[in-house]
């Protein structure tokens, strides 16, 4: 209790401070359970509607952060920032990766929220973004096994005999239990990962560690970008040429050249073009878009 | 074989399909979209034999047992394939099996309107930079939610209609037409190559040029092994194990 009263004198303290200084960043609101169900709501009902080719789930992802960000940012500049960050690419699965996902992040942004208005060190965006895009990959691959591969089969295969009778119960049931149980177990992981989250948290703001872990949180999330570039990004050849009645399959050259050239080379374009010009992501697409509809008109690719 | 439904009858099930396509009822949509049981009794409710509709769409359910779609493409649509094959199967009083050969088709040719989705949302999402940077949160949960599902409506609603109310032979006979053509060549290969742009995006964001390296090496370690089928989870502990020992040797040389 004493605790408490100590942090809302600090508090008054604080937003007396803010009246005397110009730009101090308010404080941020406390997050409770409800803001927690909140998110993992938003994510949950968006998950799949906002689905795009260059960001994945990343829209979705955002939306269910909305509330929760606007009680933590109460400082219009540091919202959008918060709101940009979580528009950069994110794809997982909904529950075992989203939920938890959306737990870890709330904590870690709420850390960095009360950080900036205590004017300590933050946890910087690098941090937030290097954990989401690390952890994102293994989780959705255990989710994606677990809910529709066993989960979602389970209920249908109890229900299906009621189906082959023709009764509609066979297809009621197996989507409600899956619905209530993907939802309930999805937000536990949401809390789950929010107390694990601002455990961490708490050891990285008090470590004085914090410059390791953001380069060890680069190299996981690089590698993992290099993953997903492998097993996602498809771009082959299907150029054919004939020379003195020898064909040649442009592809099969290329694989014995190096296997995998193509959409390593869209990639490093891409990456080059940002780095000259800054991080133009519309004019990316355009141009990217633009390349692959010409080149695939001709069957180059 | 002439089949029909009326205009009611086929514009209630085009819009169970678009509010199963959108996704708008959350993640549940998931096993409406995956498994036809949901859109089976759906489209027996609507038509007014439930029974018969159920034991046209257990059948359907046993080919797409299974199912499931890794990051989030499906080689079929089941729920499409379902609005489709069960009003023809009761209408023309077919038996389970014929619906599934109307159904197998149809599938195909709905999971590459799903995949058109996408691409109409990479666009037609692009307000949500504009309200992200201004802070506005009203805006930006319209455009992430709102105009993703009016595309999808505007998308799945006339085509399911027409495709319902003048007929399923209409639909086999595209499909055969345009399967193996140039739009979607095009379609696949922009949807293939456009997951560049997230992954460079990222690279960038991140911005340490001297981390470069352990990309290279993730790329090459899953192309070289791409037969091998490795799960994202033993990648995951690989990355993890590099980050460890990275972080390690970096910070004992600067002790030392």
């Amino acid at each position: 209790m004493s605790e408490e009263v100590a942090a809302t004198n600090a508090d008054v303290q604080a937003s007396e401070d803010v009246q005397a200084e110009e730009h101090r960043i308010p404080q941020p609101d406390k997050i409770t359970n409800k803001d927690l169900m909140k998110s993992w709501f938003g994510w949950w009902w968006a998950n799949e509607v906002p689905h795009t080719f260059d960001r994945m789930l990343a829209p979705a992802f955002c939306f269910g952060l909305i509330p929760t960000l606007k009680k933590l940012y109460k400082d219009k500049a540091e919202l959008a920032k918060a709101f940009q960050r979580h528009l950069l690419f994110f794809n997982t699965q909904a529950t075992w990766g989203g939920g938890t996902l959306t737990g870890v992040t709330i904590s870690l942004e709420e850390a960095r929220a009360k950080a900036l208005a205590n004017g300590e060190e933050p946890i910087s965006e690098d941090m937030i973004n290097n954990t989401k895009v690390g952890l994102m990959g293994p989780l959705a691959g255990i989710g994606d096994s677990i809910d529709s591969g066993t989960v979602q089969y389970i209920f249908i295969a109890i229900f299906l005999p009621f189906a082959q009778k023709g009764n509609f119960m066979g297809a009621l049931l197996p989507f409600l239990c899956f619905a209530i149980a993907t939802f309930t177990y999805g937000y536990y992981f949401t809390k789950m990962g929010y107390s694990l989250g601002r455990a961490a948290a708490k050891e990285i703001m008090t470590g004085g560690r914090m410059a390791g872990i953001i380069d060890g949180l680069g190299v996981l999330g690089l590698y993992m970008m290099g993953i997903l570039a492998g097993q996602y990004i498809k771009i082959q050849s299907y150029l054919k040429f004939t020379i003195s009645k020898k064909t040649f399959d442009v592809q099969d050259i290329l694989n014995t050249i190096l296997p995998g050239i193509l959409p390593l080379f869209a990639v490093l374009m891409l990456y080059w073009y940002f780095q000259k010009q800054g991080l133009k992501i519309t004019r990316g697409l355009i141009y990217l878009t633009i390349a692959l509809v010409a080149l695939s008109i001709f069957y180059i690719i | 074989m002439h089949v029909t439904l009326s205009i009611w009858q086929a514009l209630l099930i085009a819009l169970w399909v678009a509010l199963v396509e959108s996704r708008i009822l959350g993640f549940s949509t998931l096993t409406m979209r995956f498994s036809p049981l949901m859109t089976g009794m759906m489209v027996g409710f609507i038509m007014g034999d439930i029974k018969q509709a159920m034991i046209v769409t257990a059948a359907i359910q046993l080919v797409y047992m299974g199912f499931v779609a890794p990051g989030g493409a499906l080689p079929a649509e089941p729920c499409i394939a379902t609005a489709i094959a069960v009003p023809v199967a009761l209408l023309g009083h077919m038996s389970p099996q014929g619906a599934i050969a109307i159904a197998v088709p149809v599938g195909l040719l709905g999971s590459y309107l799903y995949q058109f989705r996408f691409f109409l949302n990479t666009f037609a999402l692009k307000p949500m930079d504009k309200y992200a940077r201004e802070g506005n949160a009203r805006g930006l949960g319209f455009a992430i939610m709102g105009i993703p599902t009016l595309i999808s409506f505007a998308l799945f609603i006339p085509l399911m209609f027409i495709a319902l109310y003048f007929g399923a032979p209409v639909i086999s006979g595209l499909v055969a037409n345009i399967e193996h053509g140039t739009l979607i060549h095009v379609l696949n290969s922009v949807g293939g190559g456009l997951a560049a742009l997230g992954i460079a995006v990222i690279m960038q964001v991140i911005g340490k040029k001297q981390l470069l390296p352990f990309f290279f090496l993730a790329y090459f370690m899953s192309v070289a092994f791409a037969k091998l089928d490795i799960s994202m989870t033993i990648y995951a502990i690989f990355g993890a194990i590099f980050a460890i020992l990275y972080v390690t040797f970096t910070s004992k040389k600067s002790t030392n």
